[in-house]
């Protein structure tokens, strides 16, 4: 273990050289916590900012903040996007407390132009690959049967790819899509989609902020290559009860919160539930009224301050879906997760939380016939311990760093059916293992221009017993078995997470940044199939699946323009991945044991610019995002070892995104999309086989889906405002001018002449109208 | 878990009530035709054949060019080499052959100065015990279903074939199973059939669905692993129909480049009447 131990040498090298920095002047600390004034909801990045000095700090996940500066008189300003702007003047003797209210944002009757704050993307955070969504800007978006997702809006963003049409799904800067770490208030989730992928898991209701990382990942980060999704949950009001909630065409929800204690603890409760199984009920044809198909989510939170320096959250997801055929076949799965966070602040310039997390996945699959009945089961469940200190040491210094522990337990599948069966109870071998990780990262202002976050995440994950595992040929036939005991360690993978990035800001409106991480990934999804089913499969790393590695390099340009109205934002990243796992052709991977010998391992790369350009204020808002990217594999077995193009990879992926506030009742909006068919295998020719026609497959994919395109309409309606109560209809039109989008290609026989063979194209969603209707109060 | 991915995929289908199929033309590459083989050697007498063709482009007719004049041969566990003759062209047989359980078999066929080889061992006998009907609840209401019963030997390692025939009619969905999950047991497999609609008739009523008073036939081949992971794969991946999200060949056990198998299997059939 000399490298863990050089490891640690590095990380206390960092600290003393810090420290030794910071403590060169006599200074003194502002600190305290930024939260909106009517609901008492703690902001999450919000700005301080000192006049006239060029310092400045962001409030972080809960609200917090600290400052230090040398004695003398300063005014600060507090923003926060959609709420009022709020200028401060202090006389600074000594270290004071500082808790900021923000008002909601007054617009304007007589001129509705939105007056969001004309603020700009921070040029001079060292921060990139990162982009941040606030709900109210989702609110307007059209979406498919008038669900709004955060899942499908983060999708409208450069370097950021659906899995297809209608899917929640994604893709990031070519990653696959297990590759996304998913994170629900800190708790990894493993299946974030409803409906086979149509829906997610997050009920817009409950959520506060939504944080992409597609590069640039903090190292507070870890365990998947490609992007980090932290998703955040409201903590309930904690001034008034408030009650809102919608109806939609295919789902309604409501959403409680309150104060439980006034400005000291408050309460939150959302739930979901979709109604298509009413109207399959319905239905008088035995064919569809029998079958069933809904999902239903609820979120919960409970916030308490407990003095000055501490506060505790508890909050949990719970989510179902139950898909079925008659009694023939049932499909039940989804995900809870629950999350116990402590904030304690140390002092004012030390910030802590200590977050016990539990998270779990499970499905069931029942099918009973005539002849036969089995059940299967399947699990993975996380114990999830974290403990992080922020440590703001100056205005132009701080660092983070903290340790994470996370007990895994899987159960890849346990058969069970009745004695006239055919089939025999079988379980397949639990497998443990432990993640771990330790990290720590210095945010530092090295001069007015230049910005320098550097630091590393040290992974050590640790296959445990009890469990057999396998010594494989070539071929993946099983040479050898070696049997552990319970709580014996298999194997430790450790790796060193590096995270470097840097900014310089060339002017007051523009700025470049450079940054270079390296992600490891030990927890890999199986599945082969082109729609996301809830079978798909988590396996951890073993003796012979090893840790999937990223490094990604990237540099990009930013400008805000026309003060702050537009901000442009260009970036290219090229990043290359080991370890990466494919299918041996004709593998079985749901019943068998050694999933190994089903596997294949090769190598990625992946590369790309983004561009970005953002009209945040105005009666018209909106984006303009363009993609230009590359994905390839090269696996040892496949394509005759060649590389090929990765199934998402899409060389030219456009959105646009606009929105129009046409007067004080009309919100318009539109958004246009067009991207590059997949890249997919289809067949080179035909051949004749037991009578009658297969396919023959020349190259891994090798060719392209059609191009994808579709336009979304929006509009919506604010009907009459009372000062309790306020509501709104919002309509969509998804796919509003019926683009026939291929979702599968399939080949057959054709049915006219069956001496020939046709393509087939099935194309889901066309013309989709919705209505829904949403209250406050 | 095959069943799974299909019965999803009609969900999606029937949600998006919207969705809608469409023939489209697709502009697909041509490629080098390459030599098709399907080898066959059962237990029953005069059932040794090799078919051998070639691949053809998709736009092409289903009629796939037969292969004369190859040289083809199967050799038993002692040595003996029986060489086929081409009774149609691109059908090569011999009268004088029947293979035994537990006996390995090599196929060796030359055409224009190459050569294939492959061998398989054929599978001791499993007793075909019964066949019959069963309902079960499916998409389209209750559905009447072919069913095999047998019981499996113990030790995992068995593979199964069927085949069935309505009225006479050849049923091209391909019936594979392993005794991965029912090893030992008193096994009653039902033959879903996850229909294309091509198969329906004008009235789109399906062609081979089960009515009383039908004559349905059913096959049944004990067939060694390697034609199990074969079956599998080429249904898994190359029959054009399915949501893999990787087509591919079949993992073929015919060595130097040809498409195709060379099977040593038992085959045992009933027929009956359907109630």
């Amino acid at each position: 273990m000399s490298n863990t131990v050089k490891t640690w040498l590095f990380f206390l090298l960092l600290l003393g050289v810090t420290v030794q920095q910071a403590t060169a002047q006599t200074r003194y600390t502002i600190s305290g916590s930024v939260r909106s004034k009517k609901s008492g909801e703690s902001l999450i990045g919000a700005s301080i900012t000192v006049q006239g000095k060029g310092a400045g700090v962001t409030s972080n996940d809960y609200g917090f903040y600290s400052i230090s500066l040398p004695a003398g008189k300063y005014t600060l300003l507090a923003s926060a996007v959609g709420l009022e702007p709020q200028t401060i003047e202090l006389q600074l003797d000594k270290n004071i407390t500082l808790n900021i209210l923000l008002e909601e944002e007054i617009k304007e009757l007589e001129d509705v132009t939105v007056t969001s704050s004309a603020k700009g993307r921070s040029l001079s955070s060292p921060q990139m690959g990162a982009e941040r969504l606030t709900i109210n800007e989702t609110k307007t978006i059209p979406v498919l049967f008038g669900e709004r997702d955060v899942l499908k809006t983060i999708q409208l963003l450069p370097g950021i790819k659906s899995a297809g049409d209608g899917n929640s799904g994604f893709f990031v800067r070519g990653g696959a899509a297990d590759q996304n770490l998913i994170l629900l208030d800190e708790a990894p989730v493993y299946n974030a989609s409803h409906l086979l992928g149509f829906f997610s898991t997050f009920n817009s209701d409950a959520i506060k902020d939504v944080m992409i990382y597609k590069g640039g990942m903090p190292a507070q980060y870890g365990g998947r290559l490609s992007s980090v999704l932290d998703i955040k949950m409201n903590d309930g009001n904690n001034q008034d009860y408030a009650v809102s909630g919608g109806i939609g065409a295919i789902s309604a929800k409501l959403n409680v919160e309150g104060p439980i204690q006034k400005d000291k603890s408050s309460f939150l409760v959302s739930g979901r539930r979709t109604y298509v199984d009413a109207f399959l009920k319905l239905s008088s044809d035995s064919t569809i009224n029998n079958n069933s198909l809904y999902f239903y989510d609820l979120n919960a939170k409970l916030n308490y301050q407990l003095g000055k320096k501490d506060r505790l959250f508890l909050s949990g997801y719970f989510g179902r879906d139950q898909l079925g055929v008659g009694e023939t076949f049932k499909l039940n799965w989804g995900n809870a997760t629950g999350t116990l966070r402590w904030n304690h602040i140390f002092s004012d310039k030390l910030f802590s939380n200590t977050s016990l997390i539990y998270s779990n996945y499970d499905y069931k699959i029942t099918i009973k016939s005539a002849a036969n009945d089995f059940k299967v089961f399947s699990q993975i469940k996380d114990w999830n311990l974290k403990q992080e200190f922020q440590w703001f040491l100056s205005s132009r210094n701080n660092i983070r760093f903290g340790v994470n522990a996370i007990h895994h337990t899987m159960r890849p599948g346990e058969i069970s059916s009745s004695d006239s069966s055919s089939f025999n109870d079988k379980a397949l071998q639990k497998r443990y293992s432990l993640e771990n990780a330790v990290y720590a990262a210095n945010n530092w202002k090295l001069s007015d221009n230049f910005n320098l976050s550097y630091g590393a995440r040290l992974s050590a994950f640790s296959i445990l017993g009890q469990g057999d595992f396998y010594t494989l040929d070539t071929d993946g036939k099983v040479i050898d078995t070696t049997s552990y005991k319970k709580g014996e360690v298999v194997k430790t993978y450790v790796n060193i997470e590096p995270r470097v990035s840097a900014s310089y800001t060339l002017n007051n409106s523009s700025s470049v940044k450079a940054s270079y991480v390296r992600n490891v990934q030990n927890l890999h999804l199986i599945s082969n199939s082109t729609t996301s089913t809830p079978t798909d499969k988590w396996i951890a790393s073993t003796n012979i699946i090893k840790p999937e590695i990223s490094d990604q390099v990237s540099v990009g340009y930013y400008k805000n323009l026309a003060g702050n109205k537009y901000e442009l934002t260009v970036e290219a990243y090229y990043k290359t991945m080991q370890n990466q796992i494919d299918y041996r052709d004709g593998a079985d991977v749901f019943s068998n044991d050694v999933i190994e010998s089903q596997l294949l391992f090769g190598k990625g790369r992946a590369y790309g610019i983004e561009w970005l350009m953002k009209k945040k204020v105005g009666r018209l808002s909106g984006w303009v995002s363009y993609t230009l990217s590359k994905t390839e594999r090269k696996i040892n077995g496949i394509n005759n070892n060649e590389w090929y193009n990765a199934r998402q990879d899409r060389t030219h992926d456009i959105a646009i995104v606009a929105t129009y506030q046409l007067n004080k009742k009309w919100t318009l909006s539109a958004n246009w999309i067009f991207y590059t068919g997949d890249a997919v295998s289809f067949p080179s020719g035909k051949y004749r086989l037991d009578d009658r026609m297969v396919y023959y497959y020349t190259e891994r994919n090798g060719y392209r889906m059609p191009n994808y395109h579709r336009l979304d309409l929006g509009a919506v309606l604010q009907l009459k405002k009372k000062k309790k109560f306020s509501s709104e209809l919002a309509f969509s039109l998804y796919n509003a001018y019926g683009r026939e989008n291929a979702y599968i290609i399939e080949f057959r026989n054709s049915k006219d002449n069956p001496n020939k063979t046709e393509a087939v194209r099935t194309a889901l969603f066309k013309f989709i109208p919705s209505v829904s209707y949403n209250f406050k109060f | 878990m095959r069943i799974i991915q299909n019965i999803s995929f009609l969900l999606i289908l029937l949600v998006t009530a919207a969705s809608c199929r469409k023939v489209i033309d697709i502009d697909l590459n041509s490629a080098d035709p390459k030599y098709v083989i399907e080898g066959i050697i059962t237990n029953q007498q005069d059932s040794c054949k090799v078919l051998i063709s070639k691949t053809v482009n998709f736009s092409d007719d289903n009629n796939v060019p037969s292969v004369s004049g190859a040289t083809v041969t199967v050799t038993d566990e002692a040595g003996t080499v029986t060489t086929l003759q081409e009774t149609n062209p691109g059908t090569y047989r011999t009268a004088s052959f029947q293979a035994q359980q537990g006996k390995t078999y090599k196929l060796s066929v030359k055409i224009e100065g190459e050569e294939f080889t492959a061998s398989s061992t054929m599978p001791l006998l499993v007793s075909y015990d019964s066949l019959y009907v069963t309902e079960t609840q499916l998409f389209d209401g209750k559905e009447k279903v072919a069913t095999v019963q047998f019981k499996d030997p113990p030790g995992k390692g068995n593979a199964y074939r069927y085949v069935q025939y309505l009225n006479g009619k050849r049923e091209k969905t391909i019936f594979v199973e392993n005794d991965e999950l029912t090893d030992g047991r008193t096994i009653n497999t039902e033959l879903l059939i996850f229909d294309d609609d091509d198969e329906e008739d004008e009235n789109g009523e399906k062609k081979n669905k089960i009515r009383s008073g039908d004559t349905l036939r059913v096959d049944m081949m004990c067939i060694e692993y390697p034609m199990f992971t074969y079956w599998f794969s080429l249904l898994n991946a190359s029959t054009g129909e399915n949501q893999n999200a990787t087509p591919a060949n079949p993992v073929t056990n015919i060595r130097g480049g040809a498409l195709g198998y060379f099977s040593a299997h038992t085959y045992q059939t009933k027929t009956i009447k359907v109630p």
